[in-house]
């Protein structure tokens, strides 16, 4: 067994390459008079949310590493650190994120850590830097658990979930347009991750790909960008706060107040903590499904094209909305 | 990487984006007009009708009436952010109204408000 295995921490060593990203996005869209858009209190509070991104790491990412530590005691198998281990370790970490990532969007619990990544209405390079820092109480670690299992090192394991951090940083941008066919069939892309960002009913639960959006093809999570639904960037319901920490913690807070109330039944405490976002027991908020049901209520003619694929066209509304 | 060296890169990059994007303007505030302050709002609520729309004399924030009730748009940086006038406080303020709405995520609005304005603001508020 290979303990003595160390990585270097490609995200910290990536601060230098975001900084001059930015920058020259900023001085491309100010030159170009396209591209984008940056707003000086957005992009700090992204800029900080990113700074706490990396100390909240350092301060608590010793629990997620002595959990991995500890299966990588207990695991007989041991692949090594050979660069084919290494590439087949990215794509199955790959893999593995795009299950986080759909959690993330799908349990209150997950997104109440994700949600600050999507609170910016804008969409630039300092987006990509909007980070939770509340991961570890996700307890979304376990699912790296079968790659540990597996025989991949910890440290390597790591060092590939910040490759495919870093490969997410450039697709946070509106100054591509899109790429050459065959890399926007395979890759994650500029354009596959804005309808990601986009709060359009259309958009909504889709393309949760981090570096090969192949996963969401293969998982029927997949939507275009389309050039007549222009993506509308952020929330559902967009916060009004530019506070780091409001950013940071407004959702739990939700599910405290949420699951708290009195008179609830368990059942209703545990959907608030679990479901997915935009749960209500009183029917008073919408979730993802019910907004793009009455998006195609007042809008029947975009029943059956993406994101809107299973209310079918050739389905009375009733049965469309059923299936 | 060392710390040291982390953290100067951290914040010196902070600071200095941040002096450069003030520096060419993006801090300005949305203006808002009827009409910006209506599709705010249609955005915020697809599908709702829209009765009237009154902007306070900055255009930074507007109130929005509808058959279903009152709601505010207010500039928020470069965009805007919606909420209706449910579980909310509101108070006098030195400069307006401060209304506070029970959300962790969107605690208050400071709406600013000159004297000719205070009184109609305040009618609308809170209809007789």
């Amino acid at each position: 067994m290979t303990d003595q295995v160390t990585f270097p921490d490609a995200v910290q060593w990536a601060v230098p390459f975001f900084i001059a990203a930015i920058l020259a996005e900023f001085l491309w869209i100010a030159v170009k008079g396209k591209g984008g858009r940056y707003e000086t209190r957005d992009a700090v509070t992204s800029l900080i949310m990113g700074a706490g991104n990396i100390a909240s790491g350092l301060l608590l990412g010793f629990i997620a590493y002595a959990f991995f530590m500890w299966l990588w005691q207990i695991t007989p198998l041991d692949l090594g650190t050979s660069i084919p281990v290494i590439v087949l370790c990215f794509v199955l970490d790959d893999l593995r994120y795009y299950w986080v990532h759909r959690f993330g969007h799908r349990i209150r619990w997950v997104w109440a850590s994700h949600v600050n990544h999507h609170s910016s209405q804008h969409y630039n390079l300092t987006t990509a830097l909007r980070q939770t820092w509340t991961y570890t109480f996700t307890f979304m670690m376990v699912v790296r658990a079968p790659l540990i299992l597996l025989g991949f090192h910890p440290a390597m394991v790591l060092f590939v979930g910040g490759l495919n951090l870093i490969y997410q940083f450039w697709i946070h941008t509106e100054a591509i347009g899109k790429m050459p066919r065959w890399f926007e069939a395979v890759m994650n892309t500029p354009s596959h991750h804005r309808v990601h960002h986009g709060r359009n009913a259309r958009y909504l639960d889709c393309n949760y790909a981090g570096a090969f959006i192949i996963w969401d093809k293969m998982f029927g999570t997949f939507v275009p960008e389309q050039e007549d639904d222009r993506v509308d960037f952020g929330l559902v319901h967009n916060i009004g706060t530019f506070n780091p920490l409001r950013v940071a913690f407004h959702e739990w807070v939700g599910i405290w107040r949420d699951a708290s109330q009195p008179g609830l039944t368990l059942r209703q405490r545990l959907a608030y903590c679990f479901a997915p976002p935009g749960y209500s027991h009183d029917g008073s908020r919408d979730n993802s499904q019910q907004i793009k049901a009455k998006h195609i209520a007042l809008h029947p003619e975009d029943r059956g094209t993406p994101g809107f694929e299973h209310f079918r066209a050739d389905l009375p509304k009733s049965q469309a909305e059923q299936a | 990487m060392p710390l040291g060296i982390l953290l100067v890169l951290v914040i010196g990059g902070i600071a200095g984006i941040t002096l450069m994007m003030h520096l060419a303007g993006k801090s300005r505030v949305t203006q808002l007009t009827p009409d910006v302050a209506k599709a705010a709002w249609l955005r915020h609520v697809p599908g709702d009708k829209v009765v009237d729309v009154t902007i306070t004399n900055d255009g930074h924030t507007a109130l929005i009436r509808t058959p279903a009730g009152n709601g505010l748009v207010w500039s928020f940086g470069a965009d805007t952010v919606a909420r209706h006038l449910q579980d909310f406080d509101w108070m006098d303020h030195p400069k307006g109204f401060e209304v506070r709405f029970h959300d962790f995520g969107t605690p208050r609005v400071l709406i600013h408000l000159d004297d000719t304005e205070r009184q109609h603001w305040h009618n609308l508020m809170e209809p007789a």
